[in-house]
């Protein structure tokens, strides 16, 4: 018989499973449940990739921009100099109202800086206002590097007039920022008042009691005293100090125009490679070596149904 | 397609090639059972994409049936000292020869196997192989292998 026709009458046998056996199955095959629908891959796969898209899309898309993370602390800083009142960076037209208080004695400082690309021009000009106000300069000091210069300049301005000179200065250039500070004496002063007719007093008696010559001089010396350190107060009263300070405009800084919408995406596959790489290293030989134990596992199972088989 | 409809389209093949395979036809009506039982337990993992619901009881089949002869041997190991087991004269289906029968009961099981899948089941190389665990080179030469010690032992009883 050759190998064809010997094919041919394995392949003509008949084998029914009988009756008893088709039986069981069909008891079996009766308790199986209704066919549900399964989730297979495929389906999760078809209902992940948009959520997860979608999640993606509204971590990138609400994500707040560099830039917008850059411009609080910006204000801040253009913020922090303020001791009593400061104007931020870049409001040239609103520069501080000092206020007035002609019939009280106030000690009136301020401080205004400026940017302007004319450092040398602002200078005189601050000065020429300043003299125009019935005002004078302290002191100027002026350095100039390479393109950049600064100025610094202590200028006293009758302290009526400071309301104006402030607003004359803040024309010279874009101001950076501006401080206010008001100490008011007039209570001291008053306190210094009283003192003073209390003792005019006690001299008087004193005079009339003939006391000693030295005790009355004593006593008109501290009279004295209180009534320069009155004046002087008065006087400092009277003018009100103004520290400007001009600079010139800085060097542009490169613009930062912060990151586009993919670049949430683009950081998060650089983690995602690093994540690879150190996975990579560290998980690279436990896995060559599960294999191998797999490879050693699956041969000796192999081997062991050969041999099963074999009989 | 459901458990029932294959159940019933496939009784027949997998209760052949449990009998081939095992050359005992009581254990392979057991082993039907067992592997219909198992197969409806496992039903919800079965992909029609994968492959066919035949390939995939023959795959639970043979793993029934691997069981099987491992009990086997180990109850055969157990009662050595005993009174041998009853062998039961092999019987592999209406219209073979008696001396096909015999020569089919001489194989070893792997090679009843292999020739219960290619031939009596019709099954191509590939999808035979996947159901051994081999590669398909390595099925076809275990076919051949068993139909030339088919045809030695036909000559001899010649």
């Amino acid at each position: 018989m050759s190998q064809r026709d010997l094919v041919a009458e394995l392949r003509a046998a008949r084998v029914e499973a009988p009756p008893e056996v088709r039986e069981r199955v069909r008891l079996i095959a009766a308790a199986a449940p209704d066919p549900r629908r399964r989730l297979t891959w495929r389906r999760a796969f078809v209902v992940a990739v948009p959520v997860a898209a979608a999640v993606a899309a509204s971590i990138v898309f609400t994500r707040p921009s560099h830039h917008e993370q850059t411009a609080t602390p910006l204000g801040r800083v253009a913020n922090a100099p303020a001791t009593v009142r400061t104007t931020p960076a870049g409001a040239a037209t609103k520069e501080l109202a000092v206020p007035s208080a002609k019939q009280r004695v106030q000690i009136v400082g301020t401080t205004l800086s400026l940017r302007t690309r004319r450092v040398s021009d602002g200078v005189k000009r601050a000065v020429r206002i300043v003299t125009s106000l019935g005002g004078y300069p302290v002191s100027v000091h002026a350095q100039t590097a390479g393109k950049e210069a600064t100025a610094d300049l202590t200028l006293k301005v009758p302290r009526n007039h400071v309301q104006q000179a402030m607003s004359r200065l803040a024309q010279l250039g874009t101001i950076v920022a501006e401080n206010v500070d008001v100490q008011d004496r007039t209570a001291s002063l008053n306190a210094t008042d009283r003192t003073i007719a209390r003792l005019q007093k006690r001299l008087a008696e004193l005079r009339a009691a003939n006391a000693p010559k030295e005790q009355i001089a004593a006593l008109t010396r501290r009279i004295q005293a209180l009534q320069r350190s009155e004046a002087a107060t008065r006087r400092a009263a009277h003018y009100a100090t103004i520290d400007l300070h001009l600079e010139t405009p800085r060097a542009a800084a490169p613009v930062h125009r912060g990151h586009g919408p993919l670049h949430g995406i683009g950081v998060a596959f650089r983690y995602i490679g690093i994540g690879a790489a150190y996975a990579f290293a560290i998980g690279g030989p436990a896995i060559v070596l599960l294999v191998l134990v797999w490879l050693a596992v699956r041969l000796v199972r192999r081997r062991r149904e050969e041999a099963l088989l074999s009989r | 397609m459901t458990f029932q409809q294959a159940a019933e389209a496939h009784l027949d093949d997998v209760y052949g090639y449990l009998a081939w395979f095992t050359s005992d036809r009581f254990a392979a009506e057991d082993l039907t059972a067992v592997t219909f039982e198992r197969a409806l337990r496992l039903w919800h993992r079965f992909d029609p994409e994968r492959g066919s619901a035949r390939t995939w009881l023959c795959q639970i089949a043979r793993t029934v049936a691997l069981d099987h002869f491992r009990s086997e041997r180990r109850r055969a190991r157990r009662e050595e000292i005993a009174a041998p087991r009853e062998q039961v004269e092999p019987r592999f289906g209406e219209g073979l020869s008696p001396d096909l029968e015999s020569a089919l009961a001489r194989l070893s099981a792997g090679e009843r196997e292999v020739v219960a899948l290619r031939v009596l089941l019709d099954l191509d190389a590939g999808t035979a192989a996947r159901v051994l665990g081999i590669s398909p080179t390595n099925c076809t030469t275990r076919l051949n292998r068993a139909l030339r010690k088919l045809e030695e032992a036909l000559h001899v009883a010649a």
